[in-house]
């Protein structure tokens, strides 16, 4: 069966017509290059039809056309001699890894023998390798400038998960790229099926942390393909080229850099979430409670209340005081607090106040205040103690509603606080860098998610 | 482990130690008593009492 | 010459690349296959492997030519005397057993004994599990080399018919102009599963460390 023709392109390109050169064209022969041990021969060799180059077919046998380095022209090598399927007439391209480059990728060595650009439509172009290893068979290696995946044809197909993705050897991939249009831009060296500059072919792209999953259509054929990104030291150790530059938004399949340590620093302050609650309640709370009453006239009087002894054992503790008058109703109580040793004399003072308001607007009735309050004494030293309660009630006259003439307050002092403060407050300084680096993790996705398809925001 | 999350979990200890010792001494910076030399606190002076309700 | 398996009729002198078919007392000459081309497979006439627990000895090949391309098949003969293929195409390797076809439940494939055609991406069920028709191809048998089943000479044309699942298994059809249709099942192997030993040497190349 005759080779396809070309498609048709009315593009000016630097590639000849097919047509011209198909039938009629210079051939040449080949020969085996002979092995230096007693090693079966590993090449063919055979001077470019078109400009005359030497070129040697490393996948003999396998390969079926092969793009001259030194012209740019695809040769037909099917056949015993070796024929010209299209002319180049630009400038042959230098690339990145050079064809013959040899290196070794995870545990096997390479030798690069063939090169395309693809691009969609021209924009967003990418370069593909294609490696050999007799042994080995096929691999590629894609590159768009961000970072270097290394890949092969698959021998089963994914299975479907219901639209949503691909499941590969237990796996999920995402889907990343919808359908589009491929198309082959430039070609150099050996492949083994028939490349075209300007054959289109469907992708589509699936993928996972360090993962792509890759589909192929055009035609009746369909192939999907699996790659790896590799560290950028890895392309470096194999062939000694500069790692990618990089840039840019994060390749598809990129994992997220900051995922590992968002979880660590998580599962920390988790831990130290779960400590200071457990030592809250070790040391927190109160005990030994001591109460007073005071019988008040809100009629701004101050009186007075000793609570005592209070005996506190430990080097430093806290203290609370707290105040109830369950019964008084616009108006309130100013309190003082004298804390005293009564061996040192040290003072220990705070302030505070209870208080209730009622009323009646527009909107229906308002109440405000608390009848209860508490104050919290910190690092008292240890001591016998005595409390004062200075305490003065007045009254409230605006209000629509009487005021209560007098109050019955009730003083407690307790050995000890739960300082529900404190908790909160190392419960920020931990939580917030752990928050941070989650924050990270997400951003990260959300600019590597950007370029999908699937996003589910609106794009242009 | 890396750097980052070394340095986060000293600073978690740093955190914890001293919450501990809040804990056990009863210190906290929000407390509303305090020795009456340097008396100031939160619970100084009112000026003032109502609702602030209008 | 020799004879290594008792039951294949036929073996190219490796001498003059001449077919000899074997009849019961003596042997004739049944004609001229061409010269195998060259190239860089790691099986070679001697390479020993085991698949599915069997140990198999390669003692023969085809190498067929499409519009796309070649591929080899190899004969492997298996230590219970039965054989089977294994094909390479593009770098990949297929093991693949010939069923008779009597047997097959597969509608697409009687159809396709029968003279019909097909379509890639037609599904049959062959053993339980869903194939689907990844490749058709004419192709020619351009040279060949050991032993073999049949007597080849070049220029004999196939039809042949791959199908895959999506597990890795696959199947193949064979129709050939005047002879029985063939019909194949297996699956895809790596060369490193099949535990070869022997692979042809290849000059600059570091023979695989599970072929030592």
């Amino acid at each position: 069966m005759p080779p396809e023709p070309p498609p048709e392109d009315d593009r000016p390109n630097p590639w000849g017509n097919a047509a011209e050169t198909q039938t009629a064209g210079p051939t040449a022969k080949r020969t085996v290059v002979p092995s230096e041990s007693d090693s079966a021969p590993a090449a063919e060799q055979f001077n470019c039809p078109n400009c005359g180059g030497s070129i040697e077919i490393k996948a003999a046998g396998l390969s079926v056309s092969i793009a001259c380095e030194y012209c740019g022209s695809t040769l037909d090598v099917t056949n015993p001699d070796v024929s010209i399927i299209q002319r180049y007439e630009g400038e042959v391209r230098k690339l990145e890894l050079p064809l013959g480059s040899r290196g070794m990728l995870r545990g096997t060595e390479w030798e690069v023998i063939g090169y395309q650009r693809r691009s969609e439509n021209g924009r967003y172009p990418w370069d593909e390798y294609l490696l050999f290893n007799p042994y080995a068979g096929y691999r590629f290696l894609d590159t768009d400038g961000r970072g270097w995946s290394f890949g092969e044809q698959l021998t089963a197909s994914p299975d479907k998960q219901s639209l949503v993705g691909f499941t590969l050897n237990g796996e999920f991939f995402q889907p990343f790229y919808a359908q589009t249009r491929a198309q082959v831009d430039y070609v150099l060296g050996e492949f083994y099926w028939r490349v075209a500059v300007g054959e289109e072919v469907l992708t589509a792209d699936f993928v996972r942390p360090g993962k792509m999953l890759s589909w192929e259509h055009s035609g009746n054929e369909t192939v999907w393909s699996l790659s790896e990104l590799l560290e950028p030291n890895e392309i470096t150790d194999a062939f000694g080229i500069p790692p990618a530059k990089g840039g840019g938004l994060p390749l598809p399949h990129q994992p997220s850099p900051h995922r590992k340590k968002a979880g660590q620093f998580m599962k920390l302050a988790l831990a130290v979430a779960f400590a200071l609650i457990v030592i809250t309640s070790l040391f927190g709370g109160t005990s030994d409670p001591q109460t007073a009453q005071i019988n008040l006239s809100t009629n701004g009087v101050e009186q007075s209340a000793k609570v005592g002894p209070i005996i506190l054992d430990r080097a430093r503790q806290a203290v609370t005081v707290s105040a109830r008058a369950p019964g008084i109703e616009n108006s309130w109580i100013d309190l003082t607090y004298s804390l005293t040793n009564r061996d040192t004399g040290e003072v220990f003072e705070a302030n505070n106040v209870v208080d209730a308001y009622s009323g009646r607007d527009a909107e229906g009735n308002w109440s405000e205040g608390s009848r209860y309050s508490s104050s919290k004494f910190s690092m008292i030293p240890s001591g016998t103690y005595e409390l004062n309660v200075y305490a003065a009630g007045s009254r409230w006259t605006e209000g629509q509603y009487g005021s209560s003439s007098n109050a019955q307050l009730e003083v407690t002092i307790e050995k000890g606080a739960t300082f529900y403060s404190n908790l909160f407050l190392a419960l920020l300084f931990v939580f917030v860098p752990a928050i941070w680096q989650w924050w990270k993790h997400l951003s990260f996705e959300s600019r590597r998610r950007s370029d999908s398809d699937f996003t589910g925001d609106d794009d242009d | 482990m890396s750097r980052g999350v070394f340095f986060f979990g000293m600073w978690c200890l740093l955190v914890t130690s001293s919450f501990a010792y809040a804990s056990f001494t009863g210190y906290s910076p929000f407390a509303d008593g305090q020795r009456a030399s340097t008396a100031r606190g939160p619970g100084g002076v009112f000026i003032g009492r109502g609702p602030r309700h209008k | 010459m020799i004879f290594r398996s008792p039951a294949l009729p036929a073996r190219i002198c490796d001498y003059c690349q001449a077919t000899v078919k074997r009849i019961a007392d003596g042997v004739e000459l049944a004609g001229e296959v061409a010269v195998l081309p060259f190239d860089v497979s790691p099986i070679q006439i001697g390479t020993r492997g085991e698949y599915g627990g069997k140990p198999f000895d390669v003692i023969g090949r085809i190498r067929l030519g499409y519009d796309q391309g070649a591929w080899n098949d190899w004969l492997c003969l298996f230590s219970d005397m039965t054989h089977g293929w294994l094909s390479e195409s593009d770098g990949q390797f297929q093991m693949v057993i010939e069923r008779p076809i009597a047997e097959t439940n597969s509608d697409l494939i009687q159809h396709l004994a029968q003279g019909g055609d097909a379509a890639i991406g037609d599904r049959t069920i062959i053993d339980g599990s869903e194939f689907t028709v990844s490749d058709m191809r004419s192709a020619k048998c351009i040279a060949a080399e050991g032993e073999l089943p049949f007597a080849p000479s070049t220029g004999w044309d196939v039809f042949n018919v791959d199908m895959r699942d999506e597990q890795g298994f696959s199947a193949n059809f064979e129709r050939e102009e005047g002879e029985d249709s063939g019909f194949y099942v297996g699956r895809y192997v790596t060369l490193a599963e099949l535990k070869p030993h022997n692979l042809r040497a290849i000059h600059g190349w570091k023979m695989p460390d599970y072929a030592a």
